[in-house]
């Protein structure tokens, strides 16, 4: 990579696809490459290709927590620790606080995402199955802000201090409606509780799966469904709307 | 005595941190006087979360009691902490 311009191959790893789909994404108008004539070599900005994936972060989150295999997610999205998190945390809170639009509950959604965020940190440290950290990303064109982690997920979690839970569906239920925490023998845990009592109260939507379970929360619907979902997920996955 | 929340950062929102912080700053309150009150100050907090707030608020009511007096706030995630922790255990913070 030389002035933040990345050769095909390089743009290929980044982006973990292969040269011939970077081409074929080209000829489609996806996504341009850098070029002054047909003949030359193709180049990619690094700002470009950061752009092209933030666009598609929901997509590339649900795809990471679902995935058999796990893998590390691409490093912009890629929180290892709580640090990593922390920081990106306040980068959120800096593109946001420029929002009038959302300044009367800014500090309630950054507090959401801090909650969700911290509780994946808190519920598998030093118990991550696969990949230690959790996927977060926003796109603040779009409002959206989406956190996976592939964690022991929710179930696995609350059955420590509640061992008669039957299934992903009665973990969540109990995850957003009791106060109860997973990390036994501190009678704490209130953190999806805290979210939904956010999300009900505030112009913001939550959509989160643990396991084979999922709801969404936003303020018309106040009664909590949670119904099977179509495919698996180990962790926890949860896109916020606002 | 007043606790200025700010001096721990301006986005609180891990238990992990709320915790740390309880440990740095609870020296500082082992020579103050049986009757004097604790203040804690949230202004200049731009987000506050109840994880945070109960590894610090909750570890300091039980030690303190009514003594703790938490500040007004009109930062909303400060006040829905507050309430949450208030209701996850059972208590009732002294709030003027």
């Amino acid at each position: 990579m030389i002035n933040n311009k990345l050769k095909i191959s390089e743009a290929a790893t980044y982006l973990g696809v292969s040269i011939d789909t970077l081409r074929r994404w080209e000829e489609k108008g996806k996504l341009k490459s850098l070029r002054a004539n047909q003949g030359d070599h193709r180049y990619y900005n690094l700002a470009q290709l950061e752009d092209f994936l933030t666009a598609s972060c929901v997509s590339l989150a649900i795809k990471w927590a679902r995935n058999n295999v796990g893998e590390k997610p691409n490093n912009i999205f890629y929180c290892s620790d709580s640090s990593v998190f922390q920081g990106r945390l306040y980068k959120l809170r800096n593109a946001l606080s420029i929002n009038k639009e959302i300044e009367s509950f800014f500090s309630l959604l950054i507090s959401v995402v801090g909650e969700i965020g911290d509780n994946s940190f808190g519920h598998n440290l030093g118990n991550w199955p696969d990949i230690n950290g959790i996927f977060f990303a926003y796109n603040i064109k779009k409002k959206i802000i989406v956190l996976a982690d592939r964690g022991q997920g929710v179930c696995k979690t609350l059955k420590r201090v509640k061992p008669e839970l039957q299934n992903d569906a009665e973990a969540l239920k109990v995850a957003f409606t009791e106060v109860l925490s997973g990390r036994a023998p501190e009678s704490r845990g209130n953190g999806l509780k805290y979210v939904r009592a956010v999300i009900e109260k505030n112009p913001a939507s939550l959509f989160f799966q643990s396991g084979e379970a999922e709801l969404n929360l936003n303020q018309n619907n106040l009664i909590l469904k949670i119904k099977k979902s179509k495919k698996f997920i180990q962790g926890c996955l949860a896109i916020i709307k606002f | 005595m007043i606790i200025d929340i700010k001096k721990f950062g301006a986005i609180l929102t891990s238990r992990q941190l709320g915790k740390e912080a309880l440990a740095a700053y609870l020296p500082n309150l082992n020579n103050i006087s049986e009757f004097e009150k604790i203040y804690v100050n949230f202004e200049e907090i731009d987000v506050f979360s109840p994880s945070w707030g109960d590894e610090f608020l909750t570890v300091l009511y039980r030690k303190f009691g009514n003594r703790l007096i938490l500040k007004k706030s009109s930062n909303a995630s400060v006040k829905a902490s507050i309430e949450m922790i208030e209701e996850a255990n059972n208590i009732k913070f002294n709030i003027e």
